[in-house]
């Protein structure tokens, strides 16, 4: 596996459950499963023009994951910095019905059955994470400063 | 306002850096489903930033309230822009200074005092509301 | 008192604007003393040397007012300076000076008695309106157009500023020297390491501080941080704006985010003690590659 760091994107909606679970799975991967490789990239920080977030994901790997069918965080990293590497649709992951649940949202109203869903679609991150070829979108400049292209 | 719904929308970023952005989650969640239910609705930050049409049509016009976790304000700016009428523009760290902690947990949970905050910023929120 | 300035006029051998350039630096220089006392007198910047080689005069072009003397439109000193980062405190267009004094300039490239008389008036008059290196700087005198180097790590980036003038320890805090005085400030692996910073508590105005002296600290939910004054000195000012903005210092630690100025009380001395940006600028990777931000 390599080292090379991989970003991933994450919606966090707040208006179903799949924002929720695609959180915490995300927060799972960057914290236990991949704590070197993994690097979270802030969705409305990205879309509102953060330049340490769209540099990163210009030069190195990244992955979108979306709690729904809307795909906000695909599209977003994709009119920004171009073609991502991968993406997931938590919603395929967990079903529709699961991820479009409005009644359980917050943290606080958790069970042990949603915190499996989150260890699925950890698991699932982790996948494409490990599957990804670094050059797939093309080799990235060697020994690049992640100025994004401007040096 | 939109007489289409009375409904005040609710955005926080969510920030999934930082403890703040899911202090702002969930002190919007708490708002909108427990102190407020039926009479404010949340509406996704990234939605939002699509630019999507049905997105706008959820915000512009709207009475709306937002909550930031850091100073780049990005939920506060982009509602503005899709043409959301901030009612108030709520920054977690203002509250974070009036409760003071060492550990208020971290961007995954909670501990016991980031869930004061979140009680008192939804208490901001709930103020807002009608 | 011996004035004292850094004097950069530009190198037009082709023009006589140009050579009377190096004239008014030349009468400039005698009129504020030749450095008969140990630091008095000013310094003329060779612009040609000055352009290939920073090192010899990075100093004097930090610690003293800056006269920039150019020959013609062209404005070869001033586009120097501003390559350099300098801040220009005098500007002086020959062509514009002999408009304004009705003075002819003649054909030719020697310079005659009457060119000499012309270039005493200039400088004569230019010292009369130039600020004065003791009683300190305002705050444009450090409002400077930064060059900075980065360094990336994960999703972050780190800033470093190279302009002339900056001075760093092995506390991450950064001073930039105007004159006799210095603003300073934290670096971006600070602002960083702390993140979102919460409160500023400032040192007191009129406070005596010693090189590696407490200046005020600033405060984060994860860490309280002292800032190493970098320079020995009296407090003369703080930026009130962080008190109600402390997040300033994390939007940008060098230019909206400085903490303090100091009225310098021995900057040789404490030079000995500081670094230059190159040698911080390793030091700081290896702390950005040692920390977890």
């Amino acid at each position: 596996m390599s080292d090379e760091k991989i970003g991933i994107i994450s919606c966090s909606g707040e208006e179903c459950l799949g924002g929720t679970i695609t959180r915490l799975a995300t927060r799972k991967v960057m914290e236990e499963m991949r704590a070197n490789v993994a690097v979270t990239l802030c969705l409305p920080l990205f879309l509102a023009g953060g330049e340490e977030e769209r540099s990163f994901a210009k030069v190195f790997p990244t992955i979108s994951v979306d709690g729904c069918d809307k795909l906000c965080a695909k599209r977003g990293t994709e009119k920004h910095s171009g073609k991502i590497n991968g993406s997931l649709d938590v919603s395929k992951i967990i079903g529709t019905e699961n991820a479009l649940n409005t009644k359980v949202v917050m943290n606080k109203h958790l069970k042990s059955e949603h915190f499996q869903m989150v260890d699925k679609v950890a698991k699932e991150i982790v996948k494409m994470m490990d599957s990804l070829d670094p050059n797939a979108n093309g080799p990235k400049k060697s020994g690049c400063c992640c100025c994004g292209g401007k040096c | 306002m939109n007489f289409m719904s009375e409904k005040t929308k609710v955005v926080p970023c969510s920030g999934i850096g930082k403890v703040y952005g899911l202090m702002a989650r969930e002190a919007v969640l708490t708002a909108v489903h427990e102190l407020c239910p039926g009479k404010a609705e949340t509406v996704c930050l990234g939605y939002i930033v699509t630019g999507d049409r049905e997105a706008k049509e959820k915000i512009e016009g709207f009475d709306c309230v937002t909550v930031d976790g850091c100073p780049k304000m990005c939920a506060a700016k982009n509602v503005k822009i899709a043409g959301g009428v901030i009612k108030e523009e709520i920054k977690v760290m203002d509250t974070v200074k009036e409760i003071k902690s060492k550990n208020y947990g971290s961007a995954t949970k909670l501990e016991a005092d980031g869930e004061k905050v979140v009680a008192a910023i939804a208490a901001k929120i709930a103020g807002n509301i009608a | 008192m011996v004035e004292r300035y850094a004097i950069l006029p530009c190198n037009g051998i082709d023009k006589k604007a140009g050579r009377l350039s190096g004239e008014i630096a030349i009468s400039i220089c005698e009129k504020c003393g030749s450095g008969e006392k140990p630091g008095g007198g000013s310094e003329i910047l060779c612009p040609v040397f000055y352009r290939v080689s920073d090192k010899k005069y990075n100093a004097t072009a930090a610690e003293n007012p800056l006269i920039v003397i150019d020959g013609c439109p062209t404005r070869c000193a001033s586009k120097l300076a501003a390559e350099k980062g300098l801040k220009i405190s005098k500007k002086i267009n020959v062509t514009e000076e002999a408009r304004d004094k009705n003075f002819e300039l003649e054909a030719g490239l020697r310079i005659s008695e009457g060119d000499k008389r012309f270039c005493d008036k200039v400088a004569s008059d230019a010292l009369e309106n130039a600020p004065k290196n003791e009683g300190g700087t305002g705050a444009a005198e450090f409002d400077i157009e930064f060059d900075y180097e980065t360094y990336n790590k994960d999703k972050f980036i780190f800033r470093l500023p190279k302009n002339p003038g900056f001075l760093f320890n092995e506390n991450d805090c950064w001073a930039y020297v105007v004159g006799n005085r210095a603003r300073i400030g934290v670096t971006d692996f600070v602002q960083k390491s702390l993140s979102d910073i919460l409160y500023f508590f400032p040192p007191d105005i009129g406070a005596r501080i010693d090189q590696f002296g407490e200046a005020g600290s600033v405060e984060s939910a994860k860490a309280v941080v002292e800032l190493i004054s970098p320079v020995s000195g009296k407090v003369a000012a703080i930026n009130a704006a962080l008190e109600q903005n402390p997040e300033f210092i994390n939007e940008n630690p060098y230019e909206k985010g400085w903490i303090a100025e100091i009225e310098l009380a021995d900057l040789e001395s404490d030079r000995e003690l500081l670094i230059g940006y190159e040698k911080y600028f390793e030091i700081m990777k290896k702390k950005v590659d040692e920390f977890h931000v």
